[in-house]
């Protein structure tokens, strides 16, 4: 066997499975380490926000949403775990500097451990939407919640493909960190976050979906909040540029693995 | 030979790239850039190696080269068997963290299995002498700790070739003549040791053969006392 050269598919998948496992543990017993109220703090921060949200567009700009806060709901908590994936994606590999300069291992992985244990958060999260959405919107738990895996991989995809060259490309450019986030306040309007896409102007909707944020928040709205099953054609539009984006982020960071550890 | 490129000519920011790629000039480096060059050498299973040389002279990328952390710009790097390395202070360890948290952390990394790691964990904290302290967060370690506690993980994986870099300084006495007798039984039975030591008496203890580094390039390669007694000549009676 030649050693654990990080030059390749030679680090061994199951060593790869287990250190992204020990890497979700490892993350989140460091965020809820020493916090009474742990969980809490994970949800105060986006239902403060939405409270905003609530408030402003159902009283003073009214939006035309029955029921908005179920409307915000539906989308919100998917819209926090993107942003904040892609955040994480600026300073991961330099939190990991110290590892990365002495051990070889495709570093990749530390990309993906922040992202499952984000997703463990969200599962918890998206269990208390549903639990919410059922008992005060739907009164019943709609047949459509069964296509919220599909949704949720998605979601996952995008992010991971997202922040995986973001997090190779800050590592040589700070330019990154400064960008981003007034990359992420600019898509927050872009995106179907406070308002349904339905809102869009037909000229402007085949524009509006080539961000696949916008179709992925639209088909949680149809599965959470209308309770019903996204259109095909959105769903295959979106898993389309959602490959694509992952694809190309895949090659980004490929390309530049080799070099990673030397610049820091 | 493994050239670096470096990070100023790659470029720190935006405005670098632009002039570079759409104005098509260079932007003027101030900075050295190092190169090691010509560097070959062949480790036996059994065998010690140690590096030695005056600081910046490539000890610590000839380590990295050897770990994969680096890639050569050319030529190639061939290891067999498990590796395991102490190459950085403290190899990443997170100060929130407990000792046995990031041991499990740093066991994966290195590509040890829950299983193993069970098996070997009394026998990681018994050989850093850390004791209890284990369950405390790292921050409150002092440097010679955090040392002992990546030493003891590095030899729980058995690897089939070590590498360490210049760790053992930072230790306590009680702790370098452990690592020493280690690393003694290690090479006897059939071990591979790659060192980086300034410790020249150490270096002339553990090793068989010595790599003098000067500047990226090698000066001499040999029985351990002869290149060390050369070095030293080389830096004058004061040395050491």
């Amino acid at each position: 066997m030649i050693g654990l050269h990080g030059r390749g598919g030679l680090f061994e998948f199951w060593s790869f499975r287990m250190l992204l496992a020990s890497l979700v543990r490892r993350n989140l017993t460091l965020k809820y380490k020493r916090s009474l109220l742990g969980f809490v703090w994970t949800l105060m921060n986006p239902l403060l926000s939405m409270a905003v949200l609530v408030v402003v567009f159902s009283t003073i700009v009214r939006l035309p949403v029955e029921r908005y806060w179920a409307f915000l709901l539906s989308g919100y908590f998917a819209w926090t775990f993107v942003i904040q994936m892609l955040s994480t994606g600026t300073y991961v590999f330099r939190e990991h500097s110290g590892l990365r300069r002495s051990v070889a291992f495709p570093n990749d992985v530390l990309v993906y451990g922040a992202a499952g244990a984000r997703l463990v958060e969200f599962l918890a999260e998206l269990v208390l939407v549903v639990a919410v959405l059922a008992v005060f919107h739907h009164g019943e738990l709609p047949a459509s919640l069964l296509f919220l895996p599909a949704l949720v991989a998605l979601q996952v995809l995008l992010a991971v493909g997202i922040a995986l060259p973001l997090a190779t490309l800050s590592v040589s450019y700070n330019d990154v960190e400064h960008a981003l986030p007034i990359v992420l306040s600019m898509l927050f309007y872009v995106s179907p976050v406070f308002y349904p896409a339905s809102m869009v102007p037909p000229q402007l909707q085949a524009l509006y979906f080539a961000n696949p944020l916008a179709g992925l928040l639209t088909m949680y709205h149809a599965v959470l909040y209308e309770g019903i099953f996204p259109a095909p054609g959105l769903f295959a539009l979106t898993a389309g540029l959602v490959a694509a984006i992952t694809t190309l982020g895949y090659v980004i960071y490929h390309r530049q693995r080799a070099l990673l550890p030397e610049i820091g | 030979m493994k050239r670096f490129i470096h990070y100023e000519q790659r470029a720190a920011s935006l405005r670098e790239v632009f002039i570079r790629k759409v104005l098509r000039r260079t932007v003027p480096s101030r900075r050295p850039s190092f190169w090691l060059r010509d560097f070959s050498l062949d480790v036996a299973p059994g065998e010690a190696v140690g590096l030695v040389g005056d600081n910046g002279s490539g000890k610590s990328t000839v380590l990295r080269l050897i770990a994969g952390v680096y890639t050569p710009t050319s030529g190639t790097i061939e290891t067999r068997g498990r590796l395991a390395a102490v190459i950085e202070l403290g190899v990443g360890f997170h100060p929130d963290l407990t000792g046995a948290e990031n041991v499990e952390q740093y066991a994966a990394v290195m590509g040890l299995s829950r299983a193993e790691l069970r098996e070997r964990f009394d026998q990681i904290v018994e050989f850093s002498g850390i004791g209890e302290y284990v369950h405390e967060p790292v921050k409150y370690y002092s440097s010679g700790m955090h040392v002992r506690l990546a030493f003891s993980v590095a030899v729980a994986v058995q690897p089939s070739i070590f590498l360490v870099d210049e760790t053992t300084a930072v230790g306590d006495q009680d702790f370098r003549e452990q690592c020493i007798t280690f690393i003694r039984q290690y090479v006897a039975g059939g071990g591979t040791l790659v060192a980086v030591s300034h410790d020249l008496p150490i270096l002339r203890a553990l090793c068989h053969r010595a790599v003098w580094l000067d500047g990226g390039e090698t000066r001499m390669v040999g029985p351990v006392n002869e290149v060390l007694d050369a070095y030293e000549h080389a830096r004058g009676p004061t040395a050491e």
